[in-house]
């Protein structure tokens, strides 16, 4: 009897089971848009004995290397070890005030965003604050176009204000000298009042009057009314509050870390007591088309 | 045209056996893999006697391929596109036996050139748009290798 080529004979079978190969890739493609996943995980699976094989290599390939045969080998190589890790702390003590202060600066550069003022960074260059009559020198002076009076603030709060101006530098008297005044209000009861410095990191607010309710660890934040700093700066935190004849006596702690303070933004001359936050993006300009 | 002797065979399904593993750990590195994934479609599989087996790896061969490549996020074109061209292939060998190398190197140079279009109209269709990548060009430049093991080392059943 003779095969037919597309009959049920072994030649027609084989052709029917090639027809239906490409059949179902074209219908498998045409209609698919399925999940390959376990077709890849199989694959996944099918590379596990290899992986396995190559991660025991390595293991034994690493094992080897550091098995000890010459311990004058081995000691000369922990003397170079030591040699290296000496090396890299020195390293890391050197750039430890370069990182320092390009944190300051990261910093800084997010109060700007901030603050939508006209700001000039400066460096401190001396902090003699403790010494007596000591201050904080800054390594911008009249070059740089500034004055006396000129507010200075870091990212923690109100620093103080120049004080003196030189050609290429500039000194600051900081919140917390004997002779600084600067005019702050109570976070709660916005009472006004006059800061005045007490020694290191530490105020006094007068011309609070008794009647006012002050309580312990409440925000201080610029008044505005000296014209020197804007109204609502961080100056520090009320530490105690006690009556002292007619007025309060309210003792601030201050939110500055005025010892190390290194680099911090020097406020306008004359600013605005009230400052907007900046809004968002732009708006774009009104079209003309509507406009009369 | 007298029946194969199982030795060539056996031989024949171990060297595509080792193809396909080759097309498999070769994913790292797409020019060698398409090197393989092509001596297998148009050098050993049109060798066996059976077009069915042929196909078979043929379409085993791109399925190997596309799914190492993890690439294109429907598969089956490279399998599909492996098959037609193994069935041009496999006809020309029935009708065209091959006795000389170099008109040898010269059919599988165009057989490659077919295959690599099939394959890529075919994954185009499955998949969507690809990247080519430079594997049909691996395959071209080094056919007179691939093509000389094909047809010395493992002549097609089909001259004998």
């Amino acid at each position: 009897m003779r095969d037919r080529p597309w009959g049920l004979g072994p030649t027609g079978r084989r052709r029917w089971a090639m027809a239906a190969l490409l059949l179902g890739h074209l219908v498998w493609m045409a209609l698919g848009r399925g999940s390959s996943g376990r077709w890849r995980h199989l694959l996944d699976l099918l590379a596990i004995p290899p992986r396995t094989a190559s991660a025991r290599w390595e293991d034994w390939k690493a094992a080897r290397s550091q098995r000890i045969t010459n311990v004058r080998e081995a000691q000369a190589e922990i003397l170079g070890l030591r040699a290296q890790v000496t090396a890299l702390l020195s390293a890391r003590a050197a750039e430890a005030p370069r990182l320092a202060e390009a944190d300051e600066a990261v910093r800084l550069l997010g109060l700007k965003k901030l603050l939508p003022l006209d700001f000039r960074a400066a460096r401190v260059i001396v902090n003699v604050r403790k010494a007596p009559f000591g201050g904080m020198i800054l390594d911008r002076g009249e070059d740089a176009g500034l004055v006396p009076d000129q507010g200075v603030i870091c990212p923690e709060g109100v620093v103080g204000r120049i004080w003196d101006v030189g050609m290429t530098q500039s000194s600051l008297l900081p919140l917390d000298a004997y002779n600084a005044s600067t005019g702050v209000m109570l976070a709660r009861s916005r009472a006004t009042g006059v800061l005045q410095g007490l020694g290191p990191g530490k105020a006094a607010i007068r011309y609070i009057g008794t009647q006012e309710v002050v309580q312990v660890g409440e925000p201080v934040f610029t008044s505005g009314l000296d014209r020197i700093f804007p109204r609502g700066l961080l100056v520090g935190y009320v530490s105690s509050a006690l009556p002292h004849d007619v007025e309060l006596h309210v003792e601030v702690v201050l939110a500055a870390p005025l010892d190390r303070v290194g680099v911090v933004l020097i406020l306008p001359p004359h600013p605005q007591m009230e400052i907007q936050p900046p809004s968002g993006p732009a708006q774009a300009a009104p079209s003309k088309k509507g406009g009369r | 045209m007298s029946p194969p002797s199982a030795m060539p065979r056996v031989r024949r399904f171990l060297l595509a056996l080792v193809c396909l593993g080759g097309i498999h750990y070769t994913a790292p590195w797409p020019g060698p893999q398409a090197v393989l994934n092509t001596f297998l479609v148009l050098g050993l599989a049109p060798g066996f006697n059976s077009p069915l087996a042929g196909m078979a790896w043929a379409a085993a061969g791109g399925w190997v391929l596309e799914g190492t490549l993890r690439l294109y996020p429907h598969l089956g074109g490279t399998g599909f596109g492996n098959m037609l061209a193994y069935l041009l292939a496999f006809s020309l060998v029935l009708r065209w036996p091959p006795h000389a190398l170099k008109p040898y190197w010269g059919r599988q140079a165009v057989l490659v050139l077919i295959h690599t279009l099939l394959v890529h109209f075919s994954v185009a269709f499955a998949a969507g748009s690809h990247n080519w990548g430079t594997g049909w060009l691996w395959s071209l430049l080094l056919t007179p290798a691939w093509a000389t093991v094909a047809l010395r080392l493992h002549p097609p059943l089909h001259r004998k």
